[in-house]
């Protein structure tokens, strides 16, 4: 396992190198300028070029990267074009908001999704089953930030249950926290729900049918125990797999709902850094979104290989 | 002894008018006030400020001059001054100091002037050569050329004081200081969210501080925003004609205020000598272009009921407003195509136009109508960020830009008369009329004086046609039935901003 892990890690430096030359080349074919922006409508060439210079946008696209490498190899992942702040304490102010987000979604995806999953799989074709199918299909269907607005509209603003917009971070009060991600967290969550519910359905209507279930019931193990023990982790297993890719998903979709809900995480800053192109920010962000979703697909090889042990790497 | 009474009571009573901090008993600051701003925080180095953003500073520092209600500069940190050809004198308040405990005077005014002509962002401080101090509190303006906007654009950040400290400071641009009523609590804020004030304990005239703490989110989702209005979590907030504010100009509990000033909405015929397009060095072409445009039906329905026709790069509230301008160019189908049939080009012609996102759907109604007289207005996607950059280029014939109606209309011959105008790309020659008249009202100051020379000139403006005012879409703030009721709450002339001085806490 560590050497799975150990291999995982040091595939993470070639897989950030191409995306930091994707990253940098994509951003710098945009025909929009960051020191327009910068120096205003009314500026000058001469001010124009100044700035320009300062950025160091005057020189060769192959230099620009090959100065950011050498800075950002020593943990330097430069500041904004815009302003002092460093992308590295932008990036990190912003992980635990979106890391929030994704978090308590996942959870409420798995709980959710899970639980419908296995109440249709017990019952298949009864009116569970096709209720727990409809709410999945509607579940997918429906976009993130739609329904991330219609939440707002029924439960900050009118029931006043919830706060409409921001976040609040974990430490300053667990009960403000958990107010402020929990509408973000379900319209985010839902989709994924719905993903994971269709295929722990699926997977636990394979694994009743097997053999080893009958037999575990021919022993007498209470139902419970079939369930939870032989039934359910066997079901998993597959469902690891959409996890992870949810996961990602929960990840790239938390970028739009932090707009929905004015959550200032990740996307936020995104999103105003390709605004802006701010290149020394993009960087930094699509760096740290790669490695958040490298870190998870470990995860999940991890919790793959704890559940098959078959998979697991000799 | 009753004449020393009545004199003792109007030397009071004249003090407390002039705000000369007249000692009273002063309620301790209480309560917070929101407010919401649409753009992110770029930079609180107001010198490096190109754009919006200025509620996140107004806090932190004053101007030397502010905006009365009529528009008219009146002194803040300075106490007056006197324009002299290419000097300007101003004298200085006695007893600031900045909040960190630095003295305010003559030597670091002249050095915060001469910062911002060297790093040259502010428009307003473009005519200056340099400035230098006369004695301890008082500081001469050199010009370069007669400029008689210079007071006004030392109301905005072109006149904010910074601290030397905070000069000299690399990391300025999110360590603010200066003599303003507020100072920025960097550890409260949340960078990208939400940013902090808290009393200035050092501030010069601390009556007028009435809140133990401002904050100013960063909200630029305007879905977001009007739910945070909604909702409480803020006061108010800043607003463009959108959705949005449509919809809180008709909820029930919350208000949109019309501020004085705004954007006006206008084309601009680049290429008025047809260099690319001949048919725009015709002028009844141009004209059937003008009298073509509904400027009410876009108003409504592009603007969402929020903007006013214009014919004018004046609002109502400018002093050079000139009401005899109104419907110059009423929509009028038929006259429109009369200029068309009578012009060297009645089978219509077609252009390209560029367009950002945010223009999209005007160009769209734009081009609808002059499908009416023959004229296609090709639509060309830009890049956001880009539409400035290259309507100051040859690429398009014509354009279209928002004017900020508080401008001073000195600007409207820098950016698009004069020859070498910013968006003259062509380089057209004005007119003899257009270029007396912009030189003419470069020597007054008052502008009770300037105002009938700038009638004239948004007159042949109107006469030559190669500016089409669309509508004007005044400042909007929206804001909850509290903060509307609060009569401490005062906004800044031709600013999306509320003057923090006096402002209390709804509650």
């Amino acid at each position: 396992m560590i050497r799975l892990i150990v291999q995982r890690l040091l595939a993470l430096v070639p897989l950030l190198f191409i995306v930091s030359v994707l990253t940098f080349s994509f951003t710098s074919l945009l025909p929009s300028d960051p020191v327009d922006l910068i120096v205003g409508d009314t500026a000058t060439q001469e001010q124009y070029e100044i700035v320009r210079e300062r950025l160091g946008m005057n020189q060769p696209i192959v230099v620009r990267y090959v100065q950011w490498l050498g800075r950002a190899v020593q943990g330097d992942l430069g500041t904004s074009f815009f302003n002092s702040v460093s992308v590295t304490g932008a990036v990190m102010q912003r992980l635990p908001v979106t890391l929030s987000l994704t978090a308590v979604s996942a959870l409420i995806a798995i709980v959710v999704g899970v639980a419908a999953g296995m109440a249709a799989a017990l019952r298949p074709r009864s009116w569970i089953d096709r209720f727990a199918t409809l709410g999945a299909t509607f579940g997918q269907a429906i976009p993130n930030f739609w329904f991330g607005l219609i939440l707002v509209a029924v439960f900050a603003v009118n029931l006043r249950w919830f706060p409409a917009t921001g976040f609040t971070a974990l430490s300053a009060s667990p009960w403000d926290w958990l107010r402020s991600v929990i509408l973000p967290s379900i319209a985010l969550g839902t989709s994924s729900s719905a993903a994971i519910a269709r295929q722990v359905r699926s997977a636990m209507v394979g694994v009743l049918q097997q053999d080893y279930i009958r037999a575990a019931r021919a022993q007498g193990l209470s139902a419970r125990r079939v369930l939870i023990k032989h039934a359910l982790t066997n079901a998993m297993v597959p469902v690891v797999a959409v996890l992870s890719f949810q996961i990602t998903v929960l990840l790239g979709g938390a970028l739009v709902v932090e707009q929905v809900f004015a959550i200032n995480g990740l996307g936020t800053l995104a999103i105003g850094a390709v605004r802006q192109q701010d290149i020394p920010m993009i960087q930094g962000i699509v760096l740290v979104m790669v490695a958040l979703v490298v870190v998870v697909q470990l995860a999940t090889d991890i919790v793959y290989g704890l559940l098959n042990p078959k998979a697991r790497p000799s | 002894m009753k004449h020393g009474m009545k004199d003792a009571l109007l030397a009071v009573a004249v003090a407390a008018g002039l705000g000369l901090g007249v000692a009273t008993a002063s309620a301790e600051p209480t309560g917070t006030f929101r407010y919401a701003e649409q753009v992110k925080l770029i930079t609180m180095d107001p010198q490096q400020q190109s754009g919006s953003g200025v509620p996140y500073l107004r806090p932190v520092y004053e101007s030397l001059f502010e905006r009365g209600p009529d528009g008219v500069p009146v002194p803040l940190l300075a106490t007056g001054y006197e324009v002299d050809g290419l000097d300007v004198t101003i004298t200085l308040r006695e007893g600031v100091a900045f909040s960190n405990g630095e003295a305010f005077n003559a030597e670091v005014a002249v050095a915060n002037i001469n910062r911002g002509v060297a790093l040259a962002i502010i428009e307003g401080l473009k005519t200056v050569e340099s400035a230098e101090a006369v004695d301890e509190f008082t500081l001469r303006i050199k010009l370069k050329e007669p400029d008689p906007a210079i007071i006004d654009s030392l109301c905005h950040t072109g006149g904010m004081m910074l601290a030397p400290a905070a000069i000299a400071d690399p990391a300025l641009d999110r360590n603010p200081i200066g003599t303003g009523p507020y100072v920025y609590d960097r550890e409260a804020s949340r960078e990208g969210e939400v940013r902090v004030y808290t009393p200035n304990p050092t501030y010069w005239d601390k009556d007028k501080i009435g809140l133990a703490r401002y904050e100013v989110w960063e909200l630029p989702d305007d879905t977001a925003r009007l739910n945070a209005l909604k909702t409480g979590q803020i006061d108010a907030g800043n607003w463009l004609a959108n959705p949005q504010s449509a919809i809180i100009d008709r909820t029930p509990g919350l208000k949109l205020v019309r501020g004085s000033g705004g954007l006006n909405y206008h084309v601009i015929i680049s290429d008025r000598e047809g260099t690319v397009v001949p048919a725009f060095a015709d002028l009844d072409v141009r004209q059937a272009m003008a009298h073509a445009i509904d400027r009410e039906a876009f108003g409504k329905a592009i603007q969402f009921g929020l903007a006013e026709k214009s014919f004018q790069p004046y609002g109502k509230d400018d002093w050079a407003y000139d009401p005899a301008l109104e419907g110059v160019y009423e929509y009028d189908l038929d006259k429109a195509r009369e200029y068309m049939a009578k012009s060297t080009f009645p089978e219509g012609f077609s252009f390209d136009m560029p367009s950002i996102p945010i223009y999209q759907s005007r160009l769209e109604a734009l081009a609808g109508f002059f499908n009416e007289i023959g004229i296609r207005m090709n639509i060309v996607p830009q890049e956001p960020g880009t539409l400035a950059r290259v309507s100051r280029t040859t690429s398009y014939p014509a354009t279209n830009l928002v004017w900020q109606t508080n401008t001073d209309p000195k600007f409207l011959a820098l950016r698009y008369i004069y020859e070498n105008a910013a968006y003259n790309p062509f380089k057209t020659a004005p007119s003899d009329e257009l270029l007396a008249l912009a030189e003419e009202g470069l020597q007054p100051v008052d502008p009770a004086v300037r105002a009938p020379i700038y009638r004239k000139m948004a007159s042949r403006l109107a006469e030559e046609a190669f500016l089409i005012f669309v509508t004007n879409t005044p400042i909007l703030f929206g804001v909850s039935d509290r903060t509307a009721d609060n009569e401490t709450v005062v906004y800044r002339f031709g600013e999306d901003s509320i003057n923090l001085r006096g402002l209390k806490a709804n509650d």
